[in-house]
């Protein structure tokens, strides 16, 4: 199916121009959004170019507002107008494809270019000055060369802030082949081992603060060249193919070859090679092509390897990036480079390589042409929609990616409209890993949530086009946006690790992302609607009865609310099966379904006891779903947080996910609540019900990626409890998220297989009520004592 | 002279020895070491020698001295003093040797050969057949230090910086009065990388797999050239600049900004993955010598550094004697380091092992606490056997390379009042780095020859044949003043 739509494509086979012009390039894939393109940056390597743009994006986006209150309200009209408008925001797309191609490319871009005030493309790379002339004459633009190192730095530094999951550890025979880093809050200092031809090593200290240390002459180019004279194979990638199926203990001499064994006394084991190609000089022995090339492959992988450790301990760092195309999505490279550093260090230090590397310098030449545009004050985020992901041109793996996109690989970054820092709550920053499961690491949850997602498809599709009724072409754009989720599922089956950590967030995210790209950017906008029109009409009734109840009785009654709520959710398939079928199950029909205590993770005891203790400063709180979740589970209880004297910040989605309530419905929610609720009325008033954006648009919940507004007012505030509700955010991710400060986390599992997993059954309960060790709640000093 | 012609006997024991220089004073000897590596055989022994001194005592004093009287009395007494006798042979000598010192050893008292080096197993069951003594195996690293210690300790200009375009390519350096701490960088097959702090403490704090057996093992494979020495001299042949990626090939020139000059190797064989070229065979050979010898230099600089030594001894095979070696590593040395470290090379580096593991037999003989100085009658001097220089010497002795050394009576330290002793020089005139001055002292020297032997032979008219020893005098010093003439170090 995609191979067709890709003749489809805009094919240039023109008989007049160069055989490489004849390649048929997929336009609508590879070069997307070139009409409203500028700052353009081209990196040219030796066989590889990356090119770089900045475009803006025309989308749709879904607004909700509220009507107009001085008007008389009728029964049976909406709650709140839903509109679709049209917004443009900023993306940033990389493009990396062959040298072969580069006229092609060329051509098709100067035939799509349609601003015209660009007048300069910045270049780096070994390759620039030798396209220039071409560059110039094509695409009409001044080509202005840019610094190698300092691209290649300035790039570093922008994907390990910006990209998630952007460093990983490599090893070979692990569960998982890639362990991906979180993104660490301080990135530097690091050093920074290019090996392209040869071997350049960097010290980086800050953005504008670094230095060459080092370097080596054995690099990429030694293994190519001598592999060369070796094997008379004369490319790149066979020579790792010879390698990787070579054996070098024919070539090289072990230790155990001179001493028959070990040589205890210095700690050198009989395996490890004492002298590489050491028994070469036999005369008379042949030596079989692949063994000579994994002995070569090893005596450079070491060496460099040797050299980065001890460039490290002489600088004191433990950070140590690889890059080059001596690397670039080469598994033997980065095993036998791995290997070396774990050997030489004894695990000090670990290698870290790069989901982006090979965009780097590209990535920097851009942002020293962008610089008045000052992308480094935003937050940017990895497109899933639009990038392909790790060793999508890989000629080992993933042959159904390669013959779709042939060689070109692709990075889209969305420029985030706000900036994103971490929960200044989290215990240690550094270790904080949101999610729960790494199903690149479980085998069997990936198969089972890949098939889940795979189910829900045709359902999501489904609710897709009927969010557009009036727009007939909503239809085949769905059916646009199954192609791509499929395929990118399927990428995913392959590949767990194209985008990181494959978890159940980044699956939902690249969902959203998806949808997003085929302008369906709320799907679920008029169920939400219809189910917050029903739940306010429930809500003062709700609270009534609760006032009836004893305290201690509406304690349990809020916390079971709040948890029947949390039932009410389209995103879980066990719901959105039930509420399909039968649109009158409700809030009461819900609180049966929960599974009686004791639950499967049961702190209420300890909560009660909690709250007959002194109130909360402020509670922040995450909410989950709209309708009943948002309106009967979660206002009743923010109501009596408010009345214990505890301040409320209630942080929702800035953009759609799911049926997830998202910051302008919570704003028209609490308005008319506020309108039938004194509590919350005055609360809204004097700024003790503050309503914040989280920055995401995710059914889960990435601490360590939240609006800069959101963490300016937990330190304002001095917020000493933290609730997060529901399965996305507080089991799915968080589940074992520590932080500095109390924190409730309240989910139901409508998942049958997760329940499995965590030793319970569908509909049971978790609800954890952590204190961090050595915090006191007793006392009334709402200052955080530390333990000494 | 014995010739050992034996046609019962395998090959290379048809080989001549000239035993009257090579296994010297065998008849006393004790104590044996024998350091076995992949190509040369180190063997070291302990002897006794007895020889004549020249004692004067007074006459005695009560009696009454007459006129003319001569003031004190002259006798010769025959002495016996102990010395050290390294010999380093190919390893297809080694039969033959074993043989020659079967017959020749006298004393029995001896039970244990200490035997080092890689190849020590391999020709343990010949040793313990021929000797009738029992192989035991001491420590190859140990030695290696031991030896390092004893030589930097004993021999005057020991160490030396390799400069191959100064005017002397050979700058020795002088004895330091505390020789540690420092660091020993073997290149043998592999690289081992010592930091020895003391005596008895030293540590193999890194190494490599790029040696000289990765110089040999890859230079046989790309120009099919199977032998060692060969492949030196193809190196020395070659341009490096016709398979490396140099920067300049990169960037049009220097990489200013980052401090790398047009020059420098970006990536050493960069240049040869380019389709349908052929390259040399000395090309190759030197890219590939630049290669190894930058890469170790530049390990041996990051050691240095995170051990902060200043210090640096090469050793083992791949330099052993090899100016083309000692140039190439001393280049990367000085490039890494700027200056800070210099790469020390050692006159004696080949008989390291083979000292230390002597050292270890003798312990009881506790010979580190006695001073021991170079006999240079009896030594052969730096490359007496390398192929390149001095093909006199060569075709002499075969490829014998010897080392004796006398204990000295007494323990020799620094005058107490020199104000800096590690820069006490007692020379005036370095005639290495005087061609002129060198020149004319040689002459000197030559001229005063007969003069001298005049008088050796005036001075022992009651021995018949003082006169045929003062012709072999003539003949050795004769020899050495030629040697210097070639070697002048």
């Amino acid at each position: 199916m995609s191979t067709s739509k890709m003749a489809a494509g805009c094919e240039r086979v023109d008989s007049s121009h160069s055989m490489d012009k004849s390649i048929t390039l997929p336009p609508d894939e590879i070069f997307r959004n070139l009409e409203n393109a500028k700052r353009f940056a081209i990196d040219i390597g030796g066989s590889l170019t990356k090119l770089a743009y900045y475009s803006t994006v025309q989308h749709k986006v879904a607004k909700v507002r509220s009507f107009d209150h001085t008007a008389k309200e009728t029964e049976g009209d909406p709650l709140y107008e839903i509109s679709m408008q049209e917004e443009v925001s900023a993306r940033l797309h990389f493009i990396k494809f062959e040298n072969a191609y580069i006229e092609t490319c060329l051509d098709f871009i100067k035939d799509h270019l349609v601003n015209t005030d660009t007048k300069v493309i910045k270049a780096t790379g070994g390759g620039a000055h030798k396209f220039k002339d071409l560059i110039e004459k094509k695409l009409k633009l001044r080509v202005d060369k840019e610094d190698e190192m300092t691209c290649l730095i300035k790039g570093c530094n922008f994907v390990l802030r910006n990209i998630t999951h952007e460093a990983f550890v490599y090893a070979k025979h692990a569960d998982s082949e890639f362990r991906f880093q979180n993104t660490h809050p301080d990135i530097f200092p690091y050093l920074l081992i290019n090996i392209g031809s040869g071997v350049s090593i960097f010290k980086v200290e800050s953005e504008d603060t670094f230095e060459r240390v080092g370097g080596s002459s054995i690099g990429g180019g030694t293994f190519w060249g001598l592999g060369a004279l070796l094997t008379k194979t004369k490319k790149f990638d066979e020579l790792l193919q010879l390698a990787s199926k070579g054996q070098h203990t024919n070539v090289d001499m072990l230790v155990k070859d001179i001493y028959g064994g070990s040589y205890g006394s210095l700690g050198l084991t009989g395996d490890l090679i004492a002298s590489s190609f050491g028994k070469s000089a036999t005369p008379d022995k042949e030596f079989s092509k692949e063994d000579m090339a994994k002995s070569l492959l090893h005596m450079i992988s070491n060496d460099i390897g040797q050299l980065a450790c001890l460039y490290a301990r002489l600088h004191n760092l433990t950070r140590v990036y690889f890059g080059g195309f001596f690397i670039r999505g080469h598994p033997v490279t980065m095993h036998t480079i791995t290997y070396s550093i774990n050997f030489f260090t004894k695990g000090e230090v670990q290698a870290l390589f790069l989901r982006h590397e090979g965009y780097l310098g590209t990535i920097g030449a851009f942002l020293k042409g962008a610089e008045e545009d000052n992308p480094n004050q935003y937050s940017w985020g990895e497109n899933y929609a639009g990038s392909s992901g790790l060793m999508s041109t890989s000629p080992d793996l993933n042959p159904m990616q390669r013959a779709r996109s042939g060689t070109f690989d692709m990075l889209e970054m969305d420029r985030l409209e706000r900036q994103l820092v971490n929960l200044p709550l989290l215990q240690d920053p550094s270790s904080y890993i949101p999610d729960t499961v790494d199903l690149s690491e479980d085998a069997l949850a990936r198969e089972y949530w890949l098939y889940c997602f795979e189910e829900a498809l045709d359902g999501v599709v489904k609710r897709a086009v009927a969010s557009q009724p009036d727009l007939p072409e909503a239809a085949e754009r769905a059916e646009k946006f199954r192609h791509k989720y499929q395929h990118k599922l399927q990428t995913l089956r392959h590949q767990p690790f194209a985008y990181g950590s494959l978890t159940v967030r980044s699956l939902l995210d690249t969902r959203e992302h998806c949808l997003n790209e085929f302008n369906f950017p709320d799907p679920y906008s008029k169920i939400k609607q219809g189910e917050n029109d029903m739940a306010l009409k429930y809500f003062q009734k709700a609270v009534k009865s609760l006032g009836e109840l004893s305290w201690e009785q509406r304690q349990f009654a809020l916390v079971r609310g709040l948890l029947a709520g949390n039932v009410f959710d389209w995103g879980a398939k066990a719901v959105s099966d039930v509420l399909e079928s039968d649109p009158e199950f409700g809030f009461e029909h819900a609180k049966l379904q929960l599974e009686e205590r004791p639950w499967l993770v049961d702190a209420y005891d300890q909560w009660l006891e909690r709250l007959k203790g002194p109130p909360h400063k402020c509670a922040l709180f995450f909410v989950d779903n709209s309708g009943i979740d948002i309106i009967l589970g979660v206002f009743p209880f923010v109501r009596e947080l408010l009345c214990r004297g505890t301040e409320v910040v209630l942080a929702s989605n800035s953009s759609p996910a799911l049926n997830d309530v998202t910051n302008s419905e919570l704003q028209i929610l609490t308005e008319r609540i506020a309108a039938m609720d004194l509590v919350i009325q005055s609360a809204v008033k004097e700024d003790r019900l503050t309503l914040v954006q989280s920055g995401s648009s995710s059914p889960c919940l990435d601490l360590s990626r939240l609006d800069k507004v959101l963490a300016g007012v937990v330190r304002e505030r001095h917020v000493d409890l933290v609730i997060i509700e529901g399965m996305g955010r507080a089991i799915h991710t968080n589940y074992y998220a520590i932080l500095s400060c109390e924190s409730l986390k309240m989910a139901v599992i409508k998942n049958s297989w997760l329940a499995d997993r965590l030793g319970g059954k569908l509909f049971s309960v978790v609800f954890k009520y952590e204190v961090p060790p050595g915090h006191k709640t007793t006392t009334l000093d709402h200052v955080p004592v530390t333990p000494s | 002279m014995a010739k050992i012609v034996d046609s019962s006997h395998s090959m290379d024991k048809s080989i001549t020895l000239p035993p009257d220089e090579i296994f010297r004073n065998l008849e006393n000897a004790k104590r044996f070491a024998i350091d076995i590596g992949g190509s040369l055989t180190k063997l070291a022994y302990y002897s006794t020698v007895q020889h004549k001194v020249a004692k004067v005592r007074s006459f005695d004093h009560t009696a009454k001295e007459t006129e003319g009287d001569p003031l004190y009395e002259i006798s010769m007494q025959e002495e016996v003093s102990a010395r050290l006798h390294f010999i380093k042979f190919e390893n297809a000598y080694i039969e033959t040797c074993l043989d020659f010192i079967k017959d020749h050893l006298v004393n029995t008292d001896t039970k244990v050969i200490k035997a080092t080096g890689g190849g020590a197993h391999k020709f343990k069951d010949l040793i313990e057949k021929k000797l009738k003594l029992r192989v035991d195996k001491e420590d190859e690293m140990t030695c290696l230090i031991k030896g390092c210690n004893f030589v930097l300790r004993n021999i005057t200009h020991e160490a030396f910086v390799y400069a191959k375009h100064a005017d002397s390519e050979f700058r020795f350096q002088n004895t330091h009065p505390d020789i540690f701490p420092y660091l020993l960088i073997n290149i043998g097959s592999g690289v081992s990388i010592f930091k020895v702090e003391s005596e008895d403490t030293f540590e193999r704090v890194g190494g490599s797999s790029i040696g000289g057996g990765t110089f040999w093992g890859l230079g046989a494979l790309l120009t099919k050239t199977k032998k060692f020495d060969e492949l030196l001299q193809l190196a020395s042949k070659g341009q490096h600049t016709n398979v490396d990626m140099l920067v300049k090939d990169i960037y049009g020139g220097s990489y200013g900004s980052l401090g790398l000059t047009g020059d420098l190797i970006a990536s050493s064989f960069g240049k040869s993955a380019t389709p349908d070229k052929e390259f040399s065979k000395e090309d190759m050979a030197k890219s590939l010598l630049h290669m190894i010898s930058n890469d170790i230099g530049q390990l041996a600089c990051l050691y240095a550094r995170l051990h902060n030594l200043t210090r640096v001894y090469f050793g083992g095979f791949f330099i052993r004697g090899h100016p083309v070696t000692m140039h190439t590593i001393t280049y990367s040395i000085n490039f890494f380091t700027k200056g800070e470290v210099q790469a020390l090379f050692l006159r004696h580096e080949g008989y390291l092992g083979t000292i230390g593991a002597f050292l270890k037999g003798a312990e009881e003989d506790n010979p580190n606490q006695y001073s021991w100085g170079e006999n240079y009658a009896g030594s052969s001097g730096l490359m007496s056997t390398s192929p390149d220089l001095n093909p006199m010497q060569r075709a002499r002795s075969g490829t014998f390379d010897m080392l004796e050394m006398d204990r000295l009576e007494r323990q020799l330290v620094n005058l107490p009042l020199l104000q800096d002793p590690s820069s006490y020089i007692p020379d005036t005139v370095d005639l290495s780095e005087d061609a002129l001055a060198r020149e004319y002292w040689l002459y000197c020297f030559e001229e005063a020859l007969d003069g001298v032997v005049k008088r050796a032979v005036a001075s022992q008219p009651d021995l018949p044949e003082a006169a045929e020893r003062a012709e072999k005098f003539r003949h050795k010093y004769q020899h050495k003043l030629q040697t210097l003439r070639h070697q002048p170090l």
